[in-house]
């Protein structure tokens, strides 16, 4: 099966005229291509049994006022040996519209109507035009991540309602929920057609929580904002500032010292157990079976209470920083933690035996929320969600950063895709996770932490990085500005990708099943909303 | 069942197992020790995020697990509004989510106290000035009691809410 460069080579066998060959980013093969060939040259790509690229990442740069141009770039992981793959067309001066690509790669469509949002270039042919980011009460034309555009612009209030699609017929009614849930979660809005009790479509309305994270890391320096980026979502604070560190430091040409990537390593996997932890208790508890959840807590407790002896954070905040990372664990102190992991690793596996005997558990939890093969594909779904339905994709496996190339994770993988088997991955990534610290305690190097930048940038350089958080594949984009400024910083949380493929499911599944389906995927809303 | 009893009997008593909490910067005022006399020994809150990152969400959370258990001290986290007795706002009020938070202060019955948590709800913390925040939560419903933090651990929230509802000024 193909890797990047002979994809790179099929492409231009293909379409010699339309794409040209551009200098790689972070050792990925990069190809211009003709603005109007995008759409055929991307459903080559899709397609093409040889190749089967999924999108992995669709956005805009605004270089202004260095260039008069947009850009646009895909990236695209081809599906056999994991590849990267990218994808960049030009939009020169006063142009502002481009071929959309979702009418053939499903993937595109929040990132499209995202782009038409934030920087009012207009995907030509996309099936639904209806504003994502900005509610209907933003002022017409204000676009938040053109360079024209203040970041501290007090918008106006206009009038609008968002239209939902709607079902008609006999007996079909709406139940709108949220952005208020009753739980304390972040707020969000989902729209059920229902008749009777099956639900025939959901359709949401996010975006609630928009604070404007990418236009505030445009006001920061590049080393200066992984505060920030521990911030775009509180729950994956590690998994967010290690992708960011990791990008600027290929844009610095840093070299993380060994014992600084193991401790990075470490961080990740306590920040995956925290949640995994209180995730499954929380499944548990949405089929109002409240024992697991009270004995899960109480072990997610006792992470994050490990994390703040360890760090002086409960969520591991102020743990990385641009060149490696700020703390410094003694011997004793990782001996503690995997002595404590060695008291939860039973205790969890107790409570793991209890929830397997209990039939009228399985009972809700199998053929719940299936999201098929077929649907996770389209939707490009990865992580947890993913694994859950066959997707075989993990970035700690198919491009090793921080320290796991020297200690490869198993990755687990289900296919049956209902809320036991999410419930099963992360069953089994608790496992892995304890695995894989006390692996890190055993092999961990002595030496320096943290090599300082030296550096600045080249303006208009960027690079990407991807981290795998206990959700999914984390992305990073840092192009450099100006003086060590950053110029653009796209972020894209897993969430933002497996949203929309909760909308299919749900199909067929009763409302009172909704909350125990969301648990089961757990997805961020401020990562998504950024 | 006899798995399920070993394990609880196995694992005890774990409430209170927590660091103590450092002390707080500021007391509460006495006007809100006042407008909370009503609600001295059972108080039921409300959770609303205007734009929070969720940090301070998931200790809200963890409040309710068997280590911090906060029913123990007649706090109940209520699904609505309408159920009442105060609201606790987390983050930055974003420009979309302003409208909903008036609503909920609106529907919320009198007497109540709104608590402003973590850094965010009390000054907007990191996102201060960006186009999408339209200020803190006190520029659109008043505030009476302030829990700094990003995000305040648990037992600080648990003690800022007990020396809320003590007897003694």
């Amino acid at each position: 099966m193909a890797d990047a460069v002979t994809a790179m080579a099929q492409l231009k066998e293909a379409y010699g005229a339309s794409v040209t060959e551009l200098s790689p980013i972070n050792g990925t093969p990069r190809l211009r291509v003709k603005k109007d060939d995008v759409p055929q040259v991307a459903h080559y790509l899709h397609t093409n049994p040889n190749l089967r690229g999924a999108l992995s990442l669709l956005w805009a740069v605004d270089h202004r006022p260095r260039e008069t141009r947009y850009e646009v770039c895909y990236l695209f992981t081809l599906s056999e040996r994991k590849d990267w793959l990218l994808l960049c067309t030009d939009l020169q001066g006063d142009e502002r519209l481009f071929g959309s690509i979702t009418p053939h790669i499903h993937a595109a469509k929040w990132y499209e109507r995202e782009i038409r949002d934030m920087f009012g270039l207009i995907p030509v042919g996309h099936p639904d035009m209806r504003r994502l980011v900005r509610h209907e009460h933003w002022p017409k034309g204000s676009h938040p991540l053109k360079k024209d555009f203040r970041w501290d612009t007090v918008l106006e209030r206009a009038q609008g309602q968002y239209a939902f699609r709607q079902i008609e017929g006999e007996g079909v009614f709406e139940v709108p929920v949220g952005p208020i849930h009753a739980g304390i979660i972040e707020p969000g809005h989902f729209r059920f057609s229902v008749a009777g009790e099956p639900i025939m479509q959901l359709e949401l309305h996010h975006f609630w929580t928009h604070r404007g994270v990418e236009k505030l890391f445009e006001q920061q320096e590049l080393t200066a904002a992984v505060s920030l980026a521990e911030r775009v979502s509180g729950d994956t604070t590690v998994g967010h500032s290690l992708a960011y560190c990791q990008a600027v430091e290929s844009l610095l040409h840093l070299e993380i010292p060994r014992r600084g990537r193991y401790l990075r390593s470490l961080f990740l996997e306590l920040e995956r157990l925290h949640n995994h932890l209180g995730d499954v208790g929380a499944i548990c508890n949405d089929t109002a079976y409240a024992l697991p959840h009270a004995h899960s807590s109480r072990m997610k407790e006792q992470v994050m209470q490990l994390n703040d002896r360890l760090t002086g954070s409960r969520f591991l905040r102020g743990v990385n920083r641009v060149g490696g990372v700020g703390i410094d664990p003694t011997s004793t102190q990782l001996t503690q933690v995997v002595a404590e992991l060695d008291g939860i690793e039973p205790d969890f596996s107790e409570l793991e035996r209890i929830l397997f005997a209990n039939a009228s558990l399985t009972d809700r939890l199998e053929t719940t929320g299936v999201l098929t093969e077929r649907t996770a594909w389209d939707h490009a779904v990865m992580g947890v969600v993913g694994r859950a339905s066959g997707v075989d994709r993990d970035i700690r496996r198919d491009h090793p950063f921080a320290a796991y190339d020297e200690l490869p994770p198993k990755a687990v993988l289900y296919r049956y895709g209902d809320v036991r088997a999410r419930m099963r991955v992360r069953m089994d990534e608790i496992h892995e996770s304890i695995r894989l610290i006390r692996e890190i305690k055993h092999r961990i190097p002595q030496g320096p932490i943290l090599t300082l930048p030296t550096e600045v940038p080249v303006q208009g350089t960027w690079a990407f990085s991807a981290v795998e958080g206990w959700r999914g594949e984390i992305i990073y984009v840092v192009m450099a500005g100006e003086a060590g400024q950053i110029h653009r910083c796209k972020v894209r949380d897993p969430s933002f990708v497996n949203w929309p493929a909760i909308q299919w499911a749900v199909l067929g599944n009763i409302i009172p099943d909704f909350p125990l389906i969301n648990k089961s995927f757990n997805l961020s809303y401020a990562g998504n909303d950024l | 069942m006899f798995r399920i009893l070993k394990k609880s009997l196995k694992t005890g008593v774990v409430t209170g197992r927590h660091p103590a909490a450092a002390p707080a910067d500021e007391a509460p005022t006495s006007e809100a020790r006042d407008k909370a006399t009503p609600f001295r020994s059972s108080l039921a809150f409300r959770a609303v995020d205007t734009g929070s990152c969720n940090a301070c969400e998931m200790e809200m959370n963890a409040l309710a697990n068997p280590v911090y258990d906060i029913e123990r001290f007649g706090v109940h986290i209520v699904a609505s509004p309408r159920h009442a007795d105060a609201l606790v706002v987390t983050g930055p009020v974003t420009v979309n989510m302003e409208r909903a938070l008036k609503d909920v202060y609106k529907q919320t019955p009198d007497p109540k106290i709104v608590i402003a948590l973590g850094d965010c709800a009390i000054n907007c913390g990191m996102f201060k000035g960006s186009y999408a925040v339209t200020g803190p939560v006190d520029r659109h419903i008043p505030v009476d009691v302030r829990i700094p933090g990003c995000p305040p651990r648990p037992a600080e929230i648990l003690k800022s809410l007990s020396e809320l509802r003590d007897r003694k000024p």
